[in-house]
């Protein structure tokens, strides 16, 4: 069953390259996905991460550069790869007058080993469901049956492209849940997402692509404090003290702008706040919704694009 | 083999769903086919028309004549022995009844103990149906110019004419059946275009099923539900409006077989130069429309202009619908048994290698 050693990547990616009429999706990627890990693609739509995804499952031919996945080169021949592998798409439709369950047991048909039916269907709280026709299911509902279907064959290696895109908070937080659930079962998970909290949350490494390249790559912490080694002091922005002033206080790096509030970067967060305290006493003021906030990923994203993630 | 069974199961029940779909295959050519037996009822066999040669003008000819006339049902036509043929060769008469010269003095012999008198019966063996009914007829009759007697006076001299044309309604029913088979290997272009753009094909080709089985499941489909509408067609043309089905029931199948093979392959070609779903649609009937009316699946090829009969000559709903009515009914051919297939056999193979080449699955 096992091509790739213990210690091997599932996924390594070397020089990958795919370009369509006239843009490059991806231009030249490297990285590798561990097995029992959960990695991430972080980005906005349009950064590549859905075309690398889909090359990993042999579902494209790459231009250049070389995919292997489970031991497997997927640009040669990816058929041995797809009985080990489970794949939700983007795009979550399936047959629209086809029930839940029979949409299951048909995927269940193409694969020699599978998971029981009504298991799949518990795990991803289909029970109420089972026999509603597709097209009549929520986005959420629909994005679940995605996942159920990505899991049929008990796959050693799960894509997950924007899982939970669509979903209310609640069906996110049991779907994290089911995918930590898959890690702690020694699967290797790969999934894609602009949510920094889903990826704070879930990924064990990750790289954050932009325009078919990777930016950075590592665990949440590591591009954190790869980056940022000072935490900010956060305050609501407060008329008359303008930011050079707020940049000369002790230990202050930085003074950056987030919607109404103002972050100061520091170097010792003790010293910036009691200067901060002292000139807004000075003013007659007192700074709003004070607090101490480590740099986010969100943070990183800006500093590596000079935009932000969500935009 | 099970993923390809259960991808057919999957098929048919999407199918079974579309009511549209399950309308314009099945129900609305039953609708057109009653439409039609309806109005061309008068032609059907219900009603016999006999042609009625009376070469003697004796009383006793005057009386079968009468006991012919009385007979429900029937209707008598009077005219020559040329004639009579001429009209049961293009279906106006069900079947001819001569009075041979000396009728009268011939029965007055035979009853005096001389030979019995021949009375000349035309029928087409072909259509034993339509055969039986005239007999049938002739029998009432001569049994009570006959009395019961032993020998009998009177007896039927069997002929025989080989009628060419159909009637309307024989004619319509193979085509009808041609015409449905199209319609569903055409129009298995639109949920394959449908399933591309929703990206269930995209799907599927990231599971360890193989294209062939996909394609296979198409078919056997496809094929499944040109048999249904072969076996609702043929038993609404017999049952309902008395169209014999003369020919191989097999030889139908097999038609039916390679007719909605070929119109599928013809749709996997419509599926692959068809972006959307919408466009698909247009295609189909951009090609189904033409090719229904210059088939000769309603009006016979040789009444077309000449450009038009080149057209004909080259479509395969002609060859399909052509021999269907071959084998089912009788009647003029176009073209040979083995063209009609081998023609069909070529849009085949060339519809499918264009797909093969072109189809995008994603």
């Amino acid at each position: 069953m096992t091509t790739a050693a213990a210690g091997e990547p599932v996924i390594r990616v070397t020089g990958l390259v795919k370009r369509y009429a006239d843009i490059t999706a991806v231009d030249g990627i490297d990285f590798e996905v561990r097995r029992g890990e959960v990695f991430g693609l972080l980005g906005p739509n349009g950064a590549g991460k859905t075309t690398t995804v889909e090359i990993l499952e042999g579902l494209r031919a790459p231009d250049a550069g070389q995919a292997i996945v489970l031991g497997i080169d997927v640009a040669t021949d990816p058929e041995p790869l797809k009985p080990r592998i489970g794949v939700s798409l983007q795009t979550a439709s399936m047959y629209p007058k086809l029930t839940v369950v029979e949409i299951i047991d048909l995927f269940r048909s193409f694969y020699a080993h599978s998971r029981p039916t009504a298991e799949l269907i518990h795990m991803l709280e289909l029970g109420e469901r089972r026999n509603a026709r597709t097209k009549d299911l929520s986005g959420g509902q629909r994005q679940r049956l995605a996942v159920a279907l990505a899991l049929v064959n008990d796959p050693e290696l799960i894509f997950l492209d924007e899982p939970t895109t669509g979903l209310d908070p609640a069906a996110r937080r049991s779907l994290w849940d089911l995918i930590r659930g898959l890690k702690d079962a020694g699967r290797s998970v790969l999934l894609t997402t602009h949510y920094m909290e889903e990826a704070e949350i879930l990924c064990d490494r990750l790289a954050i692509m932009d325009h078919g390249h990777i930016l950075e790559m590592g665990t949440v912490d590591e591009l954190i404090s790869k980056r940022f080694k000072e935490r900010a002091v956060r305050f609501d922005e407060i008329d008359g003290i303008d930011d050079s002033t707020l940049g000369a206080l002790a230990a202050v790096t930085s003074v950056k702008h987030d919607d109404d509030a103002i972050l100061l970067y520091s170097s010792d967060v003790a010293a910036t706040v009691g200067a901060l305290l002292a000139l807004t006493e000075a003013h007659g003021v007192e700074p709003q919704d004070l607090g101490i906030r480590r740099a986010t990923l969100e943070d990183v994203f800006l500093e590596l694009t000079g935009r932000a993630l969500r935009d | 083999m099970e993923a390809l069974f259960a991808l057919t199961l999957a098929n048919i029940r999407s199918y079974t769903r579309d009511r549209a779909a399950v309308f314009w295959t099945l129900a609305f050519p039953l609708v057109f086919i009653v439409l039609f037996g309806l109005i061309f009822q008068g032609s059907g066999s219900a009603r016999l028309t006999l042609g009625f040669v009376e070469t003697d003008t004796s009383p006793a000819a005057e009386q079968l004549k009468a006991g012919f006339a009385a007979l429900d049902g029937v209707t008598l036509v009077d005219t020559t022995r040329e004639d009579a043929i001429e009209q049961m060769k293009v279906g106006k008469v069900d079947g001819i009844i001569v009075v041979p010269a000396g009728y009268g003095a011939s029965l007055a012999a035979a009853g005096g103990g001389a030979p019995a008198v021949q009375l000349e019966v035309y029928t087409d063996p072909s259509r034993p149906q339509l055969a039986g009914s005239v007999y049938q007829a002739v029998g009432t009759v001569l049994g009570i110019v006959n009395l019961g007697g032993r020998p009998p006076l009177v007896v039927p001299s069997p002929q025989t004419v080989q009628t060419e044309n159909l009637n309307a309604i024989s004619y319509f029913v193979p085509s009808m059946l041609g015409l449905s088979i199209m319609q569903v290997g055409i129009f298995a272009a639109i949920p394959l275009v449908a399933d591309r753009e929703k990206l269930i094909l995209k799907r599927l080709a990231a599971t360890p099923l193989r294209r062939w089985q996909l394609v296979g499941s198409n078919v056997l489909m496809r094929v499944l539900i040109a048999f249904t509408q072969a076996v609702i067609i043929v038993a609404v043309g017999t049952l309902a409006f008395g169209v014999e089905v003369t020919g191989s029931l097999l030889v139908v199948a097999g038609f039916v077989t390679l007719g909605a093979m070929a119109f599928l392959a013809l749709g996997y070609v419509i599926a692959s130069f068809a972006k959307t779903e919408d466009a698909a649609n247009g295609m189909t009937s951009m090609i189904q429309f033409p090719m229904m009316f210059l088939s000769g699946a309603f009006f016979q090829i040789d009444q077309m202009p000449q450009f038009l009969q080149v057209v004909a000559r080259i479509i395969p709903l002609t060859y399909l619908a052509d021999a269907l009515r071959q084998v089912m009914v009788g009647g003029a051919a176009f073209a040979p048994l083995w063209v009609c297939a081998g023609v069909l056999l070529a849009w085949l193979v060339v519809c499918f290698g264009i797909a093969a080449r072109k189809f995008e699955w994603q």
